[in-house]
C-alpha cells in the first residue's frame, strides 16, 4: 500500500506546478469560473491549450504511432488535477473521449485528420449526446440519421451542449437504425459546428455560463464522417466513458473551495469576536474537511483501479462521482451558512465574502449531481453492479 | 499510489477472518453479550496463539512488531464478526501506554504477558459527569511518602473483572497521571453496569487505594500527552472495526433485499431502497480508504493528528447510519432479539460513543485546521 505518487510521478507533478505558476493569467485562470473554468473558451484560453501542446502534454497516453508517449494514464489525472486546482482549461473531451474513441474506432481519414489536431491543441469540440427525450436515459436518443446518396442527412435537437457555441466540431450520437433496440440503432458522426444546418440556440443557466440547444435541419455529413461501425454508438460512447476515467471529475476544485472557506474562517471575525470560535463554525469545518478527505481517499480508489489495468473502474467512479458531487454542493451551502446574511451579496462585488466565491459556487455546483450521470444514475449503477441487486427500473 | 495489500497482509487477512468465523460466530456473540467475563477462553486462547494479542507490540517485547496498517486490517475483521474480546484495551491502549510511557521494568514486566494473552490490562478512564478530555480526568491522586493514594469513581471500565491490572488516569499535583493499579488491592470495589453495546463495563469505587512509586507510568504531570498520543493510535483501529461492522450489516442486508419480496418483487429492485445500500457501500468504501490512509500515514512515521480524528468521525457515523438504513430495509424484523441486526444497531451507536464521541472528534479536527 501507498498513498503517494511515485518519485518520477512527483516530479512531473512539480513540473506541472511550477509551469502553472510560471504561466499564471487571471484572464485564462479565473476561480469565479467555477466548474467552467475548464473549457477552452476564448483566444486566451485556446492559446494557452497551444502551449500544454508544446509541452507534450496533450495525448500523453496515447500510443506511440499516433503521437503519444503511450505513459500511464495516472500523468493525465496528475495533470488535469493540476490544471483545476490553478482554474485553468483541462484535457478531456479532445484528447480523452474523441481522440481515443477515434483511435481505436476511427477509419484512416478521420484518424489523419483529427488526431495531429488534437495533440496541436488546434480543435475544439462539443459533444451532442443529450436530447430533449435522452436524459438520464441517453440511449434514448431520437435525432435522426437518415441514409442518402453519399452520406448521411440529420434531423432533429440536441440539449445541454455545454461547448456548442465556441467549438470546431461537433460529436453527435445519433439513430441510424431506428428497427433495431435502442441500444443497437445508435451510430456516432463527426459534424463541423459551422455547418448551416445547425442552429445553435443558447440556454443560459444559474451558473456561469450558457449552455446550448442545437437544432438539425437536413445537416448532409458525408459517409467517411461517420465513426466506426454503423450502429455501435452506444458501445462507443459507454467505451469512452471508461477508457476516459483519469481525466472525469476533478477533485481540486473542491478541496480548493474548502481551502479558501477555511482560510475566510481563520481570519473573519463576528460581533468584534473570532469567527472560527463559534462552535457551530468549528463543527462544519470538521465535517468539510474530513469528508474532502474521504473524497481524495475515493479519487486514490479509483486511480489506483483504473490503473491496475483490469476490469474498467466503473464501481469506483460511480462511487467517487455520488460522494463528490454531492461534497461540493454541501460545501457550498455550509460556507453560506456560516457567512449568513453576507452570503447573499452575489458574486462580483467587493463587500461579498471572498467577493463572493460560494455566492457564485453554490449556484454553478448545482449542476454537478446531475450532469455527467446523475447521482442516482450512479446508484442504480452501484446497485446492480456492485450489490448484485436486481435491476430496479 | 497503490492500494494493494501485500501477500503477507492478505494472509494476516484470511487467517484472521477465517479464527474468527470459527471462534467468533453469531451464536457466541451472543452468549457473550451482559456476560460479566464477556469473552470465551479459547477465542482468546487463539488470538493469543496466532500472535494477534502481541501484533503491535514490538518483537523485542514477545510482540509481532506489525504497523498500525496490519492492525487496522485485523480491526476490520473484529468489527466485522463483532468479536468480543479485551483486545482493544489490553493489546492497545494499555500495551501503547506501556510502550510509550512505561519503565524499562514497566515493559518487561507486562508487555510479553499482554502479548501473550496471559495477562489483561483495561483502562480507568472515564468518569461520571466529566467529559472524556483532558479536564474529565478528576479521579483524586494524593501524594503520600513515596507512593500514591487514590480516592474517586471511574466508569464504563471495559472488561475489568478479568483484569490483572488497571490502568488508571488520575489528577495529581502536576496534572493527569497514569498508575497501574491491582483491582483486587484493599479499597477497589467494582460493579457491572450493562452497555448499549453488551460488553461487559464496570463501575470502580477506590477508596483510599494506595498505588507504590514503581507502578506510576511515566513522569509527573505527563498522563494526558501520554494518553492522547495512544489514544489517536487507537481509533484508527476503532474506525477500521466500525467499517468491518458497517460492511458486514450491509452485506447481509443486501443478501436478505434479493430474496425478500414484496409488492411481487425483491425489495432490492425497489429504487428507494437499492440507493440507501448504494449510499451506504459509497461510504463505507470512502471509510476504508481514509482509515487505510491514516494507519499507512502512521507506519511512515508521519502525523496523524488530523487523520486520526476524522477516520473515527466518519467511520462511526457510516457505521450507525449503515445499521440504520439496514434496519429499515429488514423492517420490523430488525426490531426484534431473534434477527441479528439489532445487534449491528446497538454495537454501532455504543462505539461512536466511545473512545472520544463526535463533538470531541469534531473539536481536535477543527483545533488542528483553524487554531
Amino acid at each position: 500500500m501507498d498513498f503517494d505518487f511515485s518519485p518520477e510521478e512527483q516530479k512531473f507533478a512539480e513540473e506541472v506546478e511550477a509551469w502553472l505558476v510560471e504561466n499564471h493569467d487571471p484572464e485564462v485562470m479565473d476561480h469565479h469560473r467555477e466548474n467552467f473554468t475548464q473549457l477552452a473558451d476564448t483566444p486566451k484560453r485556446r492559446a494557452f491549450m497551444k502551449k500544454l501542446a508544446a509541452k507534450k502534454w496533450l495525448g500523453m497516453s496515447w500510443p506511440k504511432e499516433y503521437g503519444g508517449q503511450e505513459i500511464e494514464g495516472v500523468y493525465e489525472f496528475i495533470l488535469n488535477e493540476a490544471l483545476s486546482r490553478h482554474a485553468a482549461p483541462q484535457i478531456g473531451k479532445g484528447v480523452g473521449i474523441i481522440g481515443k474513441t477515434l483511435i481505436r474506432h476511427g477509419n484512416e481519414k478521420l484518424k489523419k485528420e483529427f488526431l495531429p489536431k488534437i495533440l496541436n491543441a488546434e480543435i475544439e469540440f462539443a459533444v451532442g449526446y443529450s436530447e430533449p427525450q435522452a436524459g438520464s436515459d441517453a440511449a434514448n436518443m431520437q435525432l435522426k440519421a437518415e441514409k442518402v446518396e453519399g452520406g448521411w442527412l440529420l434531423n432533429g435537437q440536441k440539449m445541454w451542449t455545454t461547448s456548442a457555441h465556441f467549438a470546431d466540431w461537433y460529436w453527435v450520437g445519433a439513430r441510424t437504425d431506428p428497427d433495431k433496440p435502442k441500444h443497437d440503432g445508435l451510430s456516432l458522426f463527426l459534424i463541423p459546428m459551422a455547418h448551416p444546418g445547425l442552429e445553435i440556440q443558447s440556454l443560459p443557466t444559474i451558473g456561469k455560463d450558457t449552455t446550448n440547444q442545437v437544432f438539425f435541419k437536413d445537416v448532409f455529413v458525408p459517409d467517411d464522417y461517420l465513426v466506426g461501425e454503423r450502429g455501435k454508438g452506444f458501445q462507443m460512447i459507454s467505451e469512452a466513458l471508461d477508457l476516459e476515467r483519469f481525466t472525469m471529475f476533478t477533485l481540486s476544485p473542491i478541496a480548493n473551495r474548502s481551502e479558501a472557506l477555511v482560510e475566510w474562517v481563520k481570519k473573519a471575525r463576528r460581533d468584534g469576536k473570532p469567527l472560527k470560535d463559534d462552535p457551530n463554525v468549528r463543527r462544519t469545518i470538521a465535517h468539510i474537511v474530513t469528508d474532502t478527505a474521504v473524497a481524495k481517499g475515493l479519487s486514490t480508489r479509483f486511480v489506483c483501479a483504473a490503473r491496475s489495468g483490469g476490469k474498467p473502474p466503473t464501481i469506483e467512479s460511480s462511487q467517487y462521482k455520488l460522494f463528490t458531487t454531492t461534497l461540493s454542493q454541501r460545501v457550498c451551502k455550509d460556507a453560506l451558512d456560516i457567512q449568513g446574511h453576507e452570503g447573499t451579496i452575489m458574486e462580483g462585488q467587493d463587500e461579498a465574502p471572498i467577493r463572493g466565491r460560494f455566492e457564485g459556487a453554490y449556484r454553478a455546483t448545482m449542476n454537478e449531481t446531475v450532469g455527467g450521470g446523475s447521482s442516482e444514475i450512479q446508484k442504480n449503477i452501484i446497485a446492480r453492479r456492485h450489490l448484485g441487486l436486481p435491476k430496479n427500473f | 499510489m497503490d492500494l494493494e495489500l501485500t501477500e503477507e497482509q492478505q494472509m494476516i487477512v484470511d487467517m484472521t477472518r477465517s479464527m474468527l468465523e470459527e471462534h467468533s460466530p453469531i451464536a457466541v456473540v451472543r452468549e457473550m453479550e451482559d456476560d460479566p467475563k464477556g469473552y470465551p477462553d479459547v477465542l482468546w486462547k487463539q488470538m493469543g496463539e496466532l500472535g494477534l494479542n502481541g501484533l503491535l507490540i514490538p518483537e523485542s517485547h514477545g510482540g509481532g512488531g506489525q504497523t498500525l496498517l496490519e492492525g487496522a486490517l485485523v480491526y476490520e475483521e473484529l468489527g466485522r464478526a463483532m468479536a468480543p474480546t479485551p483486545h482493544f484495551v489490553s493489546c492497545v491502549m494499555s500495551a501503547g501506554v506501556l510502550l510509550e510511557a512505561g519503565s524499562e521494568d514497566q515493559k518487561a514486566e507486562w508487555l510479553p504477558r499482554i502479548a501473550s494473552g496471559d495477562a489483561i490490562l483495561t483502562p480507568a478512564w472515564l468518569e461520571p459527569e466529566r467529559s472524556c478530555g483532558e479536564a474529565g480526568v478528576a479521579l483524586a491522586a494524593r501524594a503520600e511518602g513515596d507512593g500514591t493514594v487514590l480516592s474517586g469513581r471511574k466508569r464504563s471500565v471495559p472488561f475489568a473483572s478479568s483484569a490483572t491490572r488497571l490502568v488508571v488516569l488520575a489528577r495529581t499535583e502536576e496534572g493527569v497521571d497514569l498508575f497501574l493499579v491491582d483491582p483486587n488491592a484493599k479499597g477497589v470495589t467494582m460493579k457491572q453496569l450493562l452497555s448499549q453495546g453488551r460488553e461487559p463495563h464496570y463501575q470502580i469505587d477506590f477508596e483510599d487505594v494506595r498505588v507504590s512509586a514503581k507502578d506510576r507510568i511515566g513522569a509527573g504531570g505527563t498522563g494526558w500527552t501520554t494518553w492522547d498520543k495512544v489514544m489517536h493510535r487507537g481509533i484508527i483501529l476503532l474506525a477500521a472495526s466500525a467499517i468491518g461492522g458497517a460492511d458486514r450489516c450491509l452485506m447481509e442486508t443486501v443478501e436478505y433485499a434479493k430474496e425478500r419480496v414484496q409488492f411481487d418483487k425483491p425489495l432490492g429492485a425497489f429504487q428507494a431502497l437499492a440507493h440507501y445500500m448504494a449510499d451506504a457501500s459509497t461510504n463505507i468504501e470512502g471509510g476504508r480508504v481514509l482509515v487505510q490512509e491514516a494507519a499507512w500515514n502512521d507506519a511512515q512515521g508521519r502525523s496523524i493528528r488530523r487523520f486520526a480524528p476524522m477516520a473515527k468521525l466518519f467511520c462511526c457515523e457510516t457505521y450507525r447510519e449503515t445499521t440504520r438504513v439496514c434496519a429499515q430495509i429488514w423492517g420490523g424484523v430488525a426490531f426484534t432479539i431473534e434477527y441479528d441486526q439489532q445487534m449491528f444497531f446497538r454495537r454501532a451507536k455504543h462505539l461512536q460513543l466511545s473512545w472520544w464521541d463526535t463533538p470531541y472528534l469534531e473539536e481536535l479536527i477543527a483545533a488542528d485546521v483553524l487554531d
